[in-house]
């Protein structure tokens, strides 16, 4: 029953309640930049605290409340188990894992720190992002790669859900 | 020649640049049109006319439409269906003669002939789940668009119509002429979609528990579409998402439903007696008299009792109201309802909440008081609350307005534990919404056309409620905070928005319907921008009168973008062009910084360079004051400590050749330290330069240069400073008023500044 809930609300519903407080929109940013002289990928990603406390609950537990200061040290793994799950890198045509570092809130945004060590240099990326489109299908998910002096942005939908950039 | 000498002075301060490009041929360029970030908005703005002035107010010719209701609505609660029957009359007092009218049919976004479904892309992606796949190919869209089951004239004449798609145009049998009334009757039912599972701003929420349904109801009727000045009829379909052009009237409502539901609505109650327990009246006239704290009208209790059992019973209650743009309503048998009295100018207003058990243990908390504080500090902000009541209803995930009521999320879990987000999320809603009574339901700006009309001038007052919340109801915060968290309103908070990427930001002045990032676009950065010219542009005095003359002059009626930016300036003799300009019609972004800061020392002893000055103007060199630029040719270690400038014998001999001792009494503070700041602009936006300096015996100084210094170099401005205190720090924006989207460039010295991700990485490890 829940999941056809979901789609419901997912088709029709969420772009359409518009005149509140709440976000509105349905957006994530992933800036992905590479630290040369720590030879390491740094990756932020930035996904409303809200949107992330509904797949938590809907996805592993539904007591889940994410705070600050009082909240369950299950949160961190569940975050990192997810994001293992729905963000995929490759660089140089080999598929990376990467560490969770650690994540923080700020405002209404979960600042989820991700690092991919040892890469001296970046000839190709391709990232693969799907965080939230299991429950949200408006949701948009923005890549902003900074690598070798480049800056490009990649805008993701669910249907199309991955990015390429070649340096050669 | 004294003037003269001065004036060397100057040239050298500011021009040392020009010397070393004077023998470079300027390359000849061609003409161009005013890109001046200063032009006049002449080009932008419609032309003033006797309907909208000049000066932002409402002309001599100005005139509005009205649009008088009288329904009888029935809700099915069994079955989900709204049926309503209604007498609209309707007003011309436009000068032009009407043929036809048009009538807005927002149900029919959910029609299941919709076209709402086909305008957004859509893909197949390599796997999705079963049910999923199962809900967009299989499953049978809700049917939820109008049944018009007839139009009629009052005599009971069929009136010939058409529909396309959420308009439908009604044929007049003669023209109107101006002034004439015209009355016809619409007949319709529809079936109430599940707000929750299907979306939308109005339906009901199902409680599985008890088999109960809560319904926020609005968009219900056939409502009149806006004729005016500027768009002739406002038909611009409803997509869902743009929000609705509504002209003023009368209502007159009759709504029957369960005989165990509590309902209320727009307008006044006119059969309170018969729809009341003699108890809820006793309470009821408690509550008028209780300024302090609400008054329960029915107890959560008598809520968790009544909802147990169902009544066939029906009941019928009748609203009336006047001078309102549209009209909502919420009922169901869950309802707790409590009151409480507010003053608000010499009149007493109600605040009042309607909420079933899961909203509690937060909402009999805090509703009622945020709809009370609400409407304090709006009507200090505006015009004082004009209508007798202001509801806050509690619905899942909802947030939206309606004149005298709103629904509103924040939900405790089901052990009544709620997080601060939770809490704040839910004031802030009530807040925002109940403020929407101002903007638009008052001061009635087409929603359809600009989102950011209503929603970033009611985001911007939500903001200085929210503010005065916090200091009323200290009680409210958590611990640690001392003032309300706002979320939107201060300047840094909008620059990750309008620092992201340019291919996914729209300018403000976009149809809603058509810009990326809704809630930042439309609600967040104007609302951010007039804090911009409150706090830091025009200052709290000027910005408030100008604001809520803009309020007092549209109470009412119906302004356009031009009526409140030329209030805005008209209001407060600030010339405010630019900044519409490039805040609201442009998607440029704010980013100063400091190029270059160069130390000067002053002497009597001239350089080469100020030899060949004095020699070329033919100036004896011994009556010039020269400045020095650290490390340039001259630039000694007695210069290093620097000298006072009134200490050099030339400026000693003219201060007591010109000056009388009393005014030289009166004089400055000699300096002794020089500086040239260069400041650049790498981005679009111009803003006043705001800088602050900090001296070696650590004073601090903070100097606001109108934005007007832009107007002839866009990209980079210098300042020369002279002090008697050495300088050790500048900093541009230090108090991070403007949204400046890069701020790695705005101090001298530059400070390294740590990435966020090593930032983040070192806080851990600590």
């Amino acid at each position: 029953m829940k999941s056809i809930f979901l789609i419901f609300i997912l088709s029709v519903g969420l772009t359409l309640t518009s005149s509140n407080t709440k976000h509105e929109y349905y957006v994530s940013v992933t800036n992905i930049e590479h630290a040369k002289e720590q030879e390491s990928v740094q990756i932020i990603s930035q996904v409303f605290i809200d949107d992330f406390e509904r797949l938590i609950r809907e996805r592993y537990d539904e007591t889940i409340t994410l705070s600050e200061d009082d909240e369950p040290e299950i949160v961190d793994e569940y975050m990192k188990r997810y994001l293992e799950d729905k963000l995929k890198i490759s660089i140089n045509g080999r598929a990376y894992e990467f560490n969770f570092i650690g994540k923080e809130y700020k405002e209404d945004i979960t600042y989820c720190y991700l690092e991919i060590e040892n890469i001296k240099d970046i000839k190709s990326i391709r990232v693969v992002n799907r965080i939230l489109f299991d429950i949200l299908p408006e949701q948009q998910n923005i890549v902003r790669l900074k690598l070798n002096d480049r800056n490009k942005s990649f805008l993701l939908i669910p249907e199309n859900d991955e990015c390429m950039l070649n340096f050669n | 020649m004294k003037i003269f000498k001065y004036f060397l002075g100057a040239l050298l301060f500011v021009s040392a640049g020009a010397f070393a490009q004077e023998d470079i041929k300027p390359e000849r360029k061609p003409g161009h049109t005013n890109q001046n970030k200063f032009k006049q908005l002449y080009d932008e703005f419609a032309t003033p006319n006797m309907f909208r002035t000049g000066s932002g107010a409402p002309g001599p010719a100005y005139y509005q439409q009205q649009a008088d209701y009288k329904m009888d609505i029935e809700i099915d609660d069994v079955n989900a269906k709204l049926y309503g029957d209604e007498t609209i009359t309707y007003t011309n007092n436009s000068p032009d003669e009407l043929t036809y009218l048009w009538v807005q049919l927002d149900q029919n976004m959910r029609a299941k002939d919709s076209k709402t479904p086909l305008i957004s892309s859509s893909g197949i992606g390599p796997a999705t789940s079963a049910s999923r796949a199962t809900g967009t190919y299989l499953k049978e869209r809700f049917d939820g668009g109008f049944n018009i089951e007839h139009v009629k004239d009052v005599n009971g004449k069929d009136l010939p119509h058409s529909i396309n798609r959420t308009m439908m145009r009604i044929e007049l049998p003669k023209p109107m002429k101006t002034g004439d009334k015209f009355s016809f009757k619409i007949k319709w039912w529809y079936n109430i979609n599940d707000h929750v599972k299907d979306g939308g701003r109005s339906g009901y929420e199902y409680f599985e528990e008890n088999d109960n349904r809560s319904y926020v109801i609005a968009q219900f009727y056939p409502r009149m579409a806006v004729y005016n000045d500027v768009e002739g009829w406002q038909n611009s379909q409803f997509w869902g998402r743009d929000e609705f052009a509504l002209p003023f009237g009368n209502f007159d409502v009759n709504i029957t439903v369960p005989a165990d539901h509590i309902l209320d609505g727009t307008g006044y109650l006119t059969n309170r007696e018969e729809v009341f327990t003699k108890e809820m009246m006793k309470r009821y006239n408690q509550a008028k008299k209780s300024y302090d704290k609400p008054v329960m009208i029915v107890t959560e209790d008598e809520a968790r009792k009544n909802e147990k059992t169902k009544s066939t019973k029906k009941k019928t209650w009748k609203l009336s109201a006047q001078m309102v743009r549209d009209f909502g309503f919420a009922t169901s048998r869950k309802y707790i309802y409590d009151m409480m009295a507010v003053k608000i100018g010499d009149k007493d207003v109600m605040a009042v909440s309607m909420y079933s058990k899961e909203g509690n243990p937060l909402w009999e908390q805090w509703s009622t008081k945020a709809v009370a504080s609400t409407l304090k500090s709006y009507s200090r902000m505006t015009f004082d609350y004009p209508y007798h009541k202001a509801i806050s209803v509690h619905a899942q995930r909802q947030g939206m307005e309606y004149p005298m009521i709103c629904w509103n999320y924040g939900r405790p879990d089901e052990n009544g534990k709620y997080s601060d987000r939770t809490k704040y999320g839910m004031i802030s809603v009530i807040i925002h919404e109940v403020g929407h009574n101002f903007f638009p339901m008052i001061v009635n700006s087409d929603e359809r056309q600009w989102t950011w009309m209503d929603e970033g001038l009611n985001t911007f007052v939500q903001y200085v409620a929210e503010q005065d919340f916090g200091e009323w109801y200290p009680t409210a915060l958590s611990p640690g905070h001392d003032k309300y968290p706002s979320r939107r309103g201060p300047a840094k908070n909008i620059v990750r928005y309008m620092g992201g990427d340019q291919d996914f930001i729209a300018p403000i002045m976009t149809k809603g319907l058509n810009t990326y990032q809704f809630g930042s676009n439309a609600y967040s950065k104007p609302a951010t921008g007039l804090n911009i010219l409150r706090e830091t542009v025009m200052g709290r005095d000027l910005f408030d009168y100008s604001f809520r003359e803009y309020a007092r002059r549209w109470m009412f009626k119906h302004p356009t973008p031009e009526d409140f930016f030329r209030t805005m300036e008209d209001a407060s003799a600030v010339d405010l062009d630019w900044f519409w300009r490039g805040w609201f019609y442009t998607t440029d972004y704010t980013d100063i910084g400091i190029k270059e800061v160069k130390k000067f020392a002053v002497t009597n002893n001239p350089n080469e360079n100020g030899r060949k000055l004095a020699e070329r103007y033919n100036m004896d060199p011994n009556a010039l004051v020269y400045f020095i630029g650290e490390g340039d040719d001259g630039y000694d270690e007695a210069l290093k400590s620097g000298k006072s400038m009134d200490d050099l014998p030339t400026v000693k001999e003219y201060i007591m050749d010109n000056f009388t001792p009393e005014e030289q009494k009166n004089m400055k503070k000699s300096p002794k330290y020089f500086y040239q700041v260069t400041f650049d602009k790498p981005g679009g936006l111009v803003m006043p330069l705001i800088v602050g300096y900090e001296y070696a015996d650590g004073s601090k100084e903070k100097i606001t240069y109108p934005a007007q210094i832009w107007r002839f170099n866009d990209k980079e401005v210098s300042r020369a400073i002279a002090t008697d205190k050495e300088i050790v720090a500048i900093t541009v924006d230090p108090d991070l008023e403007t949204a400046d989207i890069d701020t790695s460039n705005n101090s001298w010295p530059r400070e390294t500044k740590e990435s966020d991700f090593d930032k983040f990485k070192n806080k851990i490890k600590d």
